[in-house]
């Protein structure tokens, strides 16, 4: 027997309250890491955004479209290289086989140049560009909606009316994990020929612009805009990741409310851990008077409850990481990505799970600390006399 | 006569409820010789367990000196004291005060962990004090497996299983039956006959005070 025996033996001397106890750790750490992976999945998919690219819609509002003609304008611009655009289709699914999925319609020569996070085999991408009902699709998408290249698909728009009819001409895939693969694209000068789309007529939804320089993106932002200050329709020109950001506004305030969730989720966790260890400590204070009685100092006293507190800590985070590795990464995370929509990508990094243990061990310090200093100041007589 | 391994002078002891002082031990002189067994017996509140816990270095008196084998308590540090009474002392219990969670022999041994004995050193020890008490087939019992009698022995050889040169021991037949009191009775003996510890016992029980050599009675705060 040494010391530690002691000590492991404690751990588990109320089985039931140190199991019970590690598994609400667990779970807290299971909440915690599922919370911060949806912010680190968010935000990761924003801060992968490229940094080189702006976007610049009107300056009233993301609905309301710009003229054709400033594409040339922002391709003239001082320190841009390549610019496209897009209009959004609002595309869904007549059989429902998907909730949600983009629908651009692009500039057929010039997206893929700009967009380089998606990747389409050359000879797709030719035969796309030769086919005006052409479309390429994600490769989630195309799984979800049952089809591949060469075949026919019918589309519903929320904003064109009737059904649009298309010929799959090519499938991309993503170069970044957090690129969607839930959109489909289609020929811009499909839509605008459309007499469906009489009212918006030669006019583009936003343009993606690719800059020389990344560190000149507020410079070159500033400049595209002034050019267009004296038009009817102005410019707005901001960091792709801003754009993005702007399509959930009121998401990302419930975004921070879940950073703070996950603050207090980890008090919680304190909570719990701190009132069991006081419990033991309470139960066991007449032992450790004996302890202290037979030659153990204030020392051992304190090293005992802290290391029971700190294990239970650890082993409550640990399961709750294999939690998290097991439940997210392996189940709800590819799963969440399968049905497309929201999240590009959905994984808990292991910096983070790694956080979480790091978490859980402050956790198992802070917890065991004001237990362990108030017994071990005891008097050992005042302790052997406690009974409770 | 052997010479004192207790020597106390002029012990005083003040606790304070409040700021109300409580006056436990006043001008207490003691000496125990070496190899005596002695009972301290007295009414509640008398001061029996201050006093065992003062020789015992649990507790510092309030004035007066401490000398117990040679060294004055009274100018160590709670450290020291510690590491000396890891070494000098045995303690008996009323209530046993085993580890619930740890086997007879692990209770037994705990004490010699903070010795420099390798593990087959403190096996041997450990087997020799069960030896003593009569438990040496106990040894794997959990304290929940044994009877208040064998638990009582167990804490007794854990007492001296470090070979300290002092068992003190409070009430240490309070919680037995007759015939267990009995037994561990005789163990003190003889322990104090064969092995030459000494023993200080406080007791309220004048069958364990009439086994010990000398009886000494405490009434408010000082020894009559």
């Amino acid at each position: 027997m040494n010391l530690a025996t002691y000590a492991r033996r404690n751990m588990f001397r109320r089985r039931g309250r140190t199991i019970w106890t590690m598994i609400a750790i667990a779970l807290t750490v299971l909440i915690f890491c599922l919370i911060r992976t949806v912010l680190v999945s968010w935000e990761g998919s924003a801060e992968d955004a490229a940094q080189d690219r702006l976007a610049s819609r009107h300056k009233v509002s993301f609905t309301m479209n710009l003229p054709l003609k400033y594409i040339t304008d922002v391709r003239a611009v001082d320190g841009v290289v390549g610019a496209t655009y897009a209009n959004w289709f609002g595309a869904k699914d007549p059989l429902k086989r998907v909730p949600f999925m983009a629908g651009l319609a692009v500039d057929k020569d010039s997206f893929f140049e700009v967009s380089k996070e998606f990747s389409v085999d050359p000879a797709q991408l030719a035969d796309w560009k030769a086919t005006k009902n052409g479309v390429i699709l994600g490769d989630i998408l195309a799984e979800k909606l049952e089809t591949g290249v060469g075949k026919t698909l019918k589309i519903e728009s929320d904003i064109y009316p009737g059904d649009w009819e298309f010929k799959v001409a090519g499938i991309y895939t993503p170069n970044r994990k957090t690129a969607d693969r839930m959109t489909m694209v289609m020929h811009w000068d499909m839509l605008n020929d459309d007499p469906r789309n009489a009212w918006g007529k030669d006019r583009l939804g936003w343009m993606l612009v690719n800059i020389k320089d990344s560190t000149r993106s507020a410079e070159v932002s500033k400049a595209i805009d002034r050019k267009f200050d004296e038009m009817d329709d102005q410019t707005l020109t901001m960091s792709e990741r801003q754009f993005a950001l702007g399509f959930v506004g009121a998401l990302a305030a419930v975004l921070d409310a879940l950073g703070y969730v996950s603050v207090g989720i980890l008090l919680i966790m304190v909570l719990i851990l701190a009132n069991t260890v006081a419990m033991s400590v309470r139960e066991r204070t007449n032992e450790y008077g004996v302890l202290r009685a037979i030659g153990f100092t204030p020392r051992h006293v304190a090293t005992f409850i802290l290391g029971e507190s700190i294990l239970v800590a650890l082993a409550g985070g640990l399961l709750g990481v294999l939690l998290t590795f097991l439940l997210i990464n392996n189940l709800a995370g590819p799963a969440l990505v399968k049905q497309g929509g929201f999240f590009t990508f959905f994984h808990t990094p292991g910096w983070l799970m790694g956080l979480a243990l790091l978490i859980a061990l402050i956790v198992g310090v802070f917890a065991g600390l004001f237990p362990a200093l108030r017994a071990s100041r005891l008097r050992v007589t005042d302790a052997l006399r406690r009974v409770d | 006569m052997a010479g004192s391994i207790v020597t106390l002078k002029g012990i005083d002891k003040t606790f304070y409820r409040g700021k109300e002082p409580i006056h436990v031990l006043e001008k207490l002189d003691l000496d125990v010789p070496e190899g005596s067994f002695e009972a301290l017996m007295g009414p509640s509140g008398s001061g029996k367990s201050t006093l065992l816990n003062i020789i015992a270095g649990l507790d510092r008196p309030s004035s007066g000196t401490v000398t117990v084998g040679g060294a004055d308590l009274t100018k160590m540090s709670d450290n020291q004291l510690a590491k000396w009474r890891s070494q000098t002392i045995g303690f008996v219990f009323q209530s046993f005060n085993l580890i619930p969670v740890l086997t007879a022999a692990q209770n037994v041994e705990l004490p010699l962990l903070l010795t420099s004995l390798n593990g087959a050193e403190r096996k041997k020890r450990v087997a020799t004090a069960l030896r003593v008490v009569g438990l040496e087939d106990r040894m794997d019992h959990y304290p929940r497996q044994l009877s208040g009698g064998q638990e009582q022995r167990v804490a007794i050889a854990r007492a001296i299983v470090n070979d300290p040169k002092i068992i003190v021991a409070d009430e240490p037949t309070g919680d037995l039956d007759r015939k267990s009191a009995d037994d561990v009775l005789t163990l003190m003996e003889k322990l104090n006959k064969e092995l030459g510890k000494t023993i200080f016992m406080v007791t309220h029980d004048p069958a364990a005070s009439g086994r010990a050599k000398v009886q000494r009675m405490l009434d408010k705060g000082a020894l009559q």
